[in-house]
């Protein structure tokens, strides 16, 4: 093979992490996996590779949008719900409730009961368009792509609900600081909800038929990509991918916020630390979520205002909360999401910290369980970590 | 009696500024937890935020030590956030810890000067603690000693240099510089320019 050219900055670069951009030797090659691939949504891991073995993998991350910490250092409070959303596609209600959440402890505020009932919900179909979401990738990934489909078609159904709360399908800019930008719809709206929950559930057995409980996918994800507990447990390895290694730490049961510790439901856990238990562990939580929004919808909105009542939220832009800190963080389908708000006593916040679950373990795990795999099993390894870029990036 | 002289007033007998007594942890989860890791490191200072939030403040010198202590309690280092204080010359750093088998979140907080930022990397207990310090020494500048992979990260190479996060970092500035002429949205009149 010919020596190409490469120019001089990459191959600096490459020097710089121990590669060099040319075959090695007869065996040895390197493969850049990524941005492009369509498995890796924006993602580039450099594959130094001994035939089909992978020997050794570098996260190459900063494809995406980023700056997100440093313009919302420069944006009033509220505005900045418009922005942070955008940090994880598929689950954007995550960041937006947790701004809020720590806002809301810095100021002191006490959120009505029907916003946070509001909000309770929210997240829960949240959770539930993202493992259709993932439902979709993954499906395509090993190559069952009619569960893909089906998946996206079901996550339509909450894409619609979530227009008609917010008026936005996949950026909703609804939860604000004080509880929530507007009320629901009324009660047709519910009943869709509740309809559109008996329907997934319906739709369950399908899945089972056609992605769970399929061979090939027994076949491509067992024994691939283990981890033990203590491993996980030093990288801070959260969310499903630590409940497949045996610890059940749920931040809804462990650090109940809203109304989780009034609501029955089960964390399920798995031992085996394979991309078989991850991607189990994720099909029970499915059954857990529906059963959540059941229990939800059963309770009922609580009456009394959306928003709390607070004179200085008729000047929005130059809303000023006292000086102080917080963290808060939620369950999402990847992991334990958390911010971290400094305020200074101006309208803007001095500092706001994101922690992305993927920051974890889409750095350094992923690059230790790539070691050793084959090439066909790397987007299998990065669909069960349930790798969200824009979480590395932000 | 002279009437335009002043009444006396009886001059208040200063309280002397009795020593301030530590608040006293309350009798908790939180608080046994607290007072477990105090006594073992002295050097500390440790408050109870609310339920299941814990606060320590550590010299940066002793700071690995510290958290070598913390690790047996607080499984997960959850992150490592930098908080630029800009009129004090001081970086915060937050280490954001979570233990896995008490359900309680801990900040461990420590100082380090903006100019000569240094600190020991804690990748020796906790791996993971290598991605959040590269984060960190790309964006703030700080460097953690013993860290091999400290370099460009995120950024591109030509960025890698100005550590974006700080607070003396202009960002509408350094877009002039890259883009020059090409940035022609930017209008100088305008003063409510919003970037």
């Amino acid at each position: 093979m010919a020596n190409l050219e490469v120019p001089k900055e990459l191959r600096e670069e490459a020097k710089a992490h121990d590669m060099y951009l040319h075959p090695i030797d007869e065996d040895t090659y390197e493969l850049f996996f990524g941005p492009q691939h369509m498995a890796t949504e924006n993602f580039s891991i450099i594959l130094k590779m001994d035939g089909n073995r992978i020997e050794r993998a570098i996260v190459n991350p900063g494809f995406l949008h980023r700056g997100f910490e440093k313009l919302a250092e420069q944006r009033p409070y509220f505005t900045n719900i418009a922005l942070i959303l955008r940090i994880c596609v598929p689950e954007s209600d995550v960041p937006e409730n947790i701004y809020s959440m720590a806002v809301d402890e810095i100021v002191g505020w006490e959120v009505p009961d029907r916003a946070i009932w509001i909000r309770n919900v929210v997240l829960e179909m949240a959770r539930l368009s993202a493992w259709m979401f993932w439902i979709m990738g993954f499906g395509n990934e090993i190559g069952l792509y009619t569960a893909g489909q089906w998946a996206a078609a079901y996550r339509e159904r909450f894409m619609r609900l979530f227009e008609e709360l917010t008026g936005g399908r996949v950026y909703h800019i609804y939860t604000v600081p004080g509880g929530v930008r507007r009320d629901i719809p009324g009660d047709r709206w519910l009943r869709q909800l509740r309809d559109t929950v008996e329907y997934i559930k319906g739709k369950m057995k399908d899945f089972d038929e056609i992605l769970f409980d399929n061979y090939i996918m027994f076949e491509r994800t067992e024994g691939v990509g283990v981890m033990d507990k203590k491993f996980a447990l030093k990288h801070a390895v959260t969310g499903p991918n630590l409940r497949a290694v045996g610890v059940p730490y749920d931040v809804r049961k462990d650090d109940p916020y809203y109304f989780y510790d009034q609501l029955d439901f089960e964390v399920p856990v798995l031992k085996e630390g394979d991309s078989l238990a991850r991607v189990l562990v994720r099909r029970y939580e499915i059954e857990q979520d529906l059963y959540i929004l059941e229990q939800l919808l059963d309770m009922g909105p609580p009456s009394g205002p959306y928003m709390v009542q607070d004179a200085r939220l008729k000047a929005l832009p130059r809303f000023k909360p006292p000086k102080g800190e917080a963290y808060a963080h939620v369950e999402s389908t990847k992991g334990d999401f958390g911010v971290f708000v400094v305020s200074d006593g101006t309208h803007k916040p001095y500092r706001a910290h994101f922690r992305g679950p993927s920051q974890s373990h889409g750095v350094t795990v992923l690059e230790e369980l790539l070691k050793g795999a084959r090439l066909a099993d790397v987007p299998v390894i990065l669909k069960t970590l349930d790798n969200c870029p824009p979480d590395i990036d932000r | 009696m002279d009437m335009n002289e002043k009444p006396k007033v009886e001059e208040k007998v200063q309280e002397e500024a009795t020593v301030e007594e530590k608040p006293t942890l309350p009798d908790t989860k939180e608080g046994k937890i607290v007072k477990a890791l105090l006594e073992k490191a002295p050097y500390a200072e440790g408050e109870v935020i609310r339920e299941r939030r814990v606060k320590f403040t550590v010299p940066a010198e002793r700071i690995h030590e510290f958290l070598e202590l913390a690790s047996e309690t607080f499984e997960m280092l959850m992150q490592i956030s930098v908080v630029d204080w800009l009129k004090e010359g001081q970086f915060e750093v937050n280490y954001q810890l979570w233990s896995v088998s008490e359900s309680v979140h801990a900040f461990v907080k420590t100082r380090v000067p903006r100019d000569d930022a240094k600190l020991p990397t804690v990748m020796d207990i906790w791996p993971v603690a290598e991605t959040y310090e590269r984060e960190a020494h790309e964006f703030f500048g700080i460097v953690f000693e013993g860290n091999p992979r400290l370099g460009p990260f995120i950024l591109e190479p030509r960025e890698y240099e100005k550590h974006p996060l700080r607070k003396d970092f202009n960002t509408l500035s350094y877009v002039k510089t890259i883009y020059g002429k090409d940035f022609d949205r930017y209008d100088e009149s305008k003063t409510n320019y919003v970037i």
